[in-house]
């Protein structure tokens, strides 16, 4: 061999991996080639470096190269094996009775499953008791609701559709109303029906012109400019605190007319600032 | 070269000090600008007048015409809207069209950009309106002045006068006639006025603005506010009929120590009622009735010119004073001072009749939540 050792001879050669005869020759051109046994010579000193660097992976066991092929070859006439004893049940209770078959790692994600559902289980449980002991619970103030109320009187109702302003004093907000079937413990929501709202007598007449009048300003917001904007909500803000006012007592004194009368008042300066904030948007001549 | 470039830019320096005192020049020349214009009309004329934003000043004297000026309108133009058979009467109701520069072109009506003055017959009335500036009239016959954010003031009418403004203040002095003033978050001030036969009518209302009266001499007063104060100073109407409606201000009534007036009260439990005066004591009844009889609800007054909705006609709720009759066991108090601590309790009415004098005029008085305070001058 006269010519010099390539890389990857010089790899094998040391590996171990040259045939007989190829390392009876390389040897004897490393001993007469400087060049060569200069290069084997850092491979070497590389191969010992790594050597150290990954001695405790090294000292696991790693299958040679021939123990690999053993292995393949095994598993193949394994499997080959196994395709000649489940040939007789093909097709789908093949297919079923091929998952009952425990394997170790079909055992594994059948004991993961299970491990699941149990999980599942258990939640769904817990779940399901604080759910009915939370109806109950809404059950019972709903039961205490109702027997609060006093008995009807005559009463005005309000809309939630009402265009009356949210800011108003007289929109409640109810709950929705819940609805307890008769001979089971099972309560259900329905759909929210009109949130009542008690008026005192006469009440509505100025709510309704209140209303109109709002919506005619809210209509075209943008004609109001600013500064009117501002005096406006100033002063709607003071009288809605006085109808309030007024309204609570009102309530509060349902058999005394004055009271009424300056809730009426109130409703009235309402009324008049919404006419004239109206006016005052609109501008122009009145002849 | 070098030089040739060195003269230019000395001389653009030297020329630009002298173009900015032109342009101003021009923008004086202007705003100098005064548009005038004349026309003869009938001595009870109506001329109605309205800008988007500036001052009105109208005058009235003592001749039968109208001369409107302004210096900054582009035009001013004389409508006349009155239905005469003869073109070359005088005119009863003219409108005056103020036409700024940018809005001369679309003829839009009162979107004038201008400070307007108006001379006008002194038995004239006017209506005029404007948006931001303020309102002075002064010598006519009748005034109706609207403004959403500017003061108005109006001396000498003699008939009648209607005001109302959003956030201005109003002033009526020296002034005759039924009276109609509104104002939302302004005050309202009125001096030495009074009626010229009984039906003249005095209505005051605001919002938070306060209301001060000095020498009104109207018979029938009706005032209102929602959250402002009430003075009222001088001498009562013979007979005369004054109702206060308050829901969070006090009233101050500042009479002379010869006053004589029935009092009707309404005022809060939680409110003082403080009196210089000597007040005959007739009733007082803290608690509300046990079962009153039913009474017939108020509607909401829509106003006469409410815009969009068609607002039902309101019935009129005037409230009635409840005089008593005086009771046999009459109690005197000499002064009578009621003064009740501000203490956080449930809503409750105190109910006060008494009687100064020999009760003249009447006096009734509805307070949710201020005090009432009778002072002698």
């Amino acid at each position: 061999m006269n010519r010099c050792l390539d890389e990857a001879t010089l790899q094998s050669y040391f590996d171990g991996e040259l045939s007989p005869s190829m390392m009876e020759r390389a040897t004897s051109h490393l001993a007469m080639c400087t060049n060569c046994e200069e290069a084997a010579r850092e491979i070497e000193q590389e191969l010992m470096l790594l050597t150290s660097a990954l001695e405790p992976e090294f000292e696991s066991a790693v299958p040679t190269e021939r123990l690999q092929q053993r292995i393949n070859a095994a598993m193949l006439d394994l499997r080959v094996a196994r395709a000649a004893e489940i040939k007789p049940s093909t097709g789908f209770f093949g297919s079923l009775s091929a998952l009952f078959s425990f394997s170790s790692a079909r055992s594994l994600g059948y004991a993961s499953l299970v491990i699941l559902l149990a999980l599942a289980a258990i939640l769904g449980f817990v779940k399901m008791r604080m759910s009915r002991v939370e109806n109950q619970n809404l059950q019972a103030k709903n039961t205490v609701q109702n027997d609060k109320q006093p008995t009807p009187e005559p009463v005005a109702t309000v809309t939630e559709k009402s265009p009356i302003k949210a800011g108003s004093p007289i929109i409640v907000e109810k709950p929705s109303p819940i609805v307890k079937r008769s001979g089971t413990r099972h309560v259900e929501r329905v759909a929210p029906a009109e949130a009542k709202v008690k008026l005192i007598p006469g009440e509505r007449s100025y709510l309704q012109t209140i209303a109109k009048l709002d919506t005619a300003i809210n209509s075209d917001k943008n004609a109001m400019r600013p500064a009117l904007q501002v005096e406006y909500e100033r002063n709607l803000a003071v009288v809605d605190r006085a109808i309030a006012a007024t309204r609570s007592a009102a309530k509060s004194n349902p058999n005394d007319p004055d009271a009424a009368d300056f809730m009426f008042a109130a409703y009235q300066s309402k009324v008049d600032l919404l006419n004239t904030i109206a006016d005052a948007r609109l501008g122009g001549r009145s002849h | 070269m070098k030089l040739f470039a060195g003269c230019v830019v000395l001389g653009l320096i030297l020329s630009l000090p002298g173009s900015a005192p032109a342009k101003i020049k021009n923008k004086d020349l202007n705003v100098a600008e005064k548009v005038e214009r004349s026309t003869t009309v009938s001595p009870q004329v109506t001329l109605t007048l309205c800008v988007q934003s500036g001052t009105i000043s109208v005058r009235g004297w003592d001749k039968n015409e109208v001369r409107v000026t302004s210096n900054d309108a582009d035009d001013i133009q004389f409508r006349r809207i009155d239905k005469s058979k003869d073109p070359s009467s005088p005119a009863k109701r003219i409108d005056v069209m103020v036409l700024d520069e940018a809005k001369a072109k679309n003829r839009l009506d009162c979107q004038a950009l201008a400070d307007v003055n108006m001379d006008v017959p002194a038995n004239a009335t006017v209506q005029v309106q404007t948006r931001d500036g303020d309102i002075r009239i002064v010598g006519v016959a009748a005034a109706y002045a609207g403004s959403q954010n500017g003061d108005i003031t109006i001396e000498r009418a003699s008939k009648l006068v209607e005001a109302g403004s959003v956030g201005g203040s109003i002033s009526l002095r020296d002034s005759t006639g039924r009276v109609t003033l509104n104002s939302a978050g302004g005050g309202v001030a009125m001096v030495n006025v009074r009626s010229s036969n009984s039906e003249d009518t005095i209505d005051v209302g605001t919002v938070s603005g306060d209301i001060q009266l000095d020498r009104v001499s109207n018979s029938k007063i009706n005032m209102k506010t929602v959250n402002g104060n009430i003075t009222m100073t001088g001498p009562l109407a013979h007979a005369g009929s004054y109702a206060f409606t308050l829901m969070g201000g006090d009233l101050t009534l500042k009479m002379p120590h010869d006053a004589s007036f029935t009092l009707n009260a309404k005022v809060s439990e939680r409110r003082s009622i403080v009196s210089d005066f000597a007040l005959k004591y007739l009733s007082e009844n803290p608690q509300s009735p046990p079962n009153p009889a039913p009474k017939e609800l108020p509607a909401p007054k829509a106003g006469p010119s409410t815009p969009a909705p068609k607002v039902e006609p309101p019935a009129k709720h005037t409230p009635v004073p409840k005089v008593e009759p005086p009771a046999k066991d009459v109690t005197v108090i000499t002064p009578v001072i009621v003064a009740k601590p501000v203490i956080s309790s449930p809503y409750i009415l105190r109910r006060f009749n008494a009687i100064c004098g020999t009760g003249d005029a009447t006096i009734s008085v509805s307070s949710f939540g201020g005090s009432l305070l009778l002072k002698k001058l």
